[in-house]
């Protein structure tokens, strides 16, 4: 009966999440297929170690087993495609090593990026390095607190808010650049 | 305050994740600091271009059902399919299309629910928000229409702000991109002499606050919730 209970525990507690599951699954591999497999991979992994969850906040605990998961699956893929890829690997120091300063844009153009469309966006979004794509996804689409983003990706909150803050310096830069290229291009 | 230090805390303060000490700080700092000013509004303008063009995505039903087929065979002891594919979702997967607690009781599936939150007042409306952010993440699935009526309508002014001097617009923002829906009364606009335009985009008008509420009752089977 033990299994029993532990099975309705799960599904009330756990199986709700399948779509916010899903969602940071398909922003963190970029690949919809590859997100649906990460997602059931991550669901297993969770009922295997459903005792590790402390209370009832399952969406964080769930949410820190899809992203090791999609992480794991990015490394496999890298692993076998044989050499080390140019493609960020889910850490993106080489785009901007940590501690790095991003300048901040005295004018950070808020029209153009007002004025980007949902191409642009989702261009840039997905081009950004995994750990800054990673909380810039949990806080605007998910709508997590930065307790729960520090939950999900292991790290300290002032960590949480540098990578937010980066991650939004890169988006914004990246948005308006790609405005202004077009604007002159015509 | 100087830049540097209001420049580390405006993320945090755009996210309503900084304290009444810091938020008080950095206001005066925004009054005074045209540049801060400026990058305080691109990174509103990022975030209602991310909001605009991005969304939540909707697990499909394949994964559903895989993800379900999982839970019900692996919970059989000795029988455990750690790397079940989708292959194996044959007869189990029927069992998922009927919602999660299908085969166990006759609860309602989770995205059958319907909620409606009642705002008449408007010193309830921070509480009401921060209710209905629990309620979704214990539900995400569940649908919600909040209706504004009588002093109730005041959180949906533009420019309104909660105690923390937060403007209620971002959390409003926030709730629509995940599925919330904002009704106003229009006979407590008329009443009140409040425009059309004084409400924030976000939210529609109805006729009436009491009619609406009475028809999701009625007509779509919403349940009630006084806030």
């Amino acid at each position: 009966m033990a299994e029993q209970d532990k099975r309705a525990r799960f599904e009330r507690l756990v199986l709700p999440h399948l779509d916010a599951a899903y969602s940071l699954a398909a922003w963190l591999l970029r690949d919809d297929a590859q997100a649906e497999d990460a997602v059931q991979e991550a669901y297993l992994r969770a009922f295997r170690f459903f005792d590790s969850l402390r209370g009832d906040e399952a969406r964080p605990w769930l949410l820190g087993i899809v992203r090791n998961t999609c992480y794991s699956f990015l490394q496999l893929a890298r692993r076998e495609a044989g050499t080390a890829s140019f493609e960020e690997d889910g850490c993106g120091e080489e785009a901007v090593a940590t501690g790095a300063v991003v300048s901040f844009p005295v004018n950070p153009e808020a029209a153009a990026i007002r004025a980007a469309d949902r191409a642009r966006v989702h261009e840039c979004l997905r081009a950004l390095p995994a750990e800054y794509r990673e909380a810039v996804v949990l806080r605007e689409i998910h709508g997590c607190s930065y307790r729960e983003i520090a939950a999900v990706c292991a790290v300290p909150i002032g960590t949480v808010m540098s990578r937010l803050s980066r991650g939004r310096r890169l988006l914004q830069q990246s948005l308006a650049a790609g405005l202004s290229r077009e604007d002159t291009g015509t | 305050m100087k830049c540097p230090e209001a420049i580390r805390l405006l993320d945090a303060y755009v996210d309503d994740e900084l304290d009444v000490t810091g938020v008080l700080a950095l206001d005066d700092h925004l009054r005074a600091c045209p540049r801060c000013r400026a990058r305080e509004e691109g990174l509103r303008a990022l975030r209602s271009t991310l909001q605009r063009h991005t969304e939540f995505r909707v697990a499909p039903a394949s994964l559903r059902s895989r993800v379900s087929a999982d839970t019900q065979s692996t919970a059989i002891p000795g029988r455990r399919r750690w790397a079940l594919g989708a292959a194996a979702v044959g007869a189990l997967g029927l069992v998922a299309v009927m919602g999660w607690n299908a085969g166990t009781n006759q609860t309602i599936p989770v995205s059958k629910r319907k909620v409606i939150y009642h705002l008449s007042d408007s010193r309830t409306a921070s509480a009401a928000l921060r209710t209905l952010g629990n309620h979704l993440q214990a539900s995400p699935t569940t649908k919600v229409v909040v209706v504004a009526h009588n002093e109730g309508v005041d959180f949906l002014l533009r420019g309104a702000r909660d105690e923390s001097g937060q403007l209620f617009e971002t959390a409003v923002q926030r709730f629509k991109q995940r599925g919330v829906e904002f009704r106003v009364c229009t006979n407590t606009l008329v009443r009140r002499k409040i425009e059309a335009t004084g409400i924030v985009p976000e939210a529609t008008l109805v006729p009436s606050g009491i009619e609406e509420i009475e028809r999701l009752q009625q007509a779509e089977g919403y349940s009630y919730l006084r806030m």
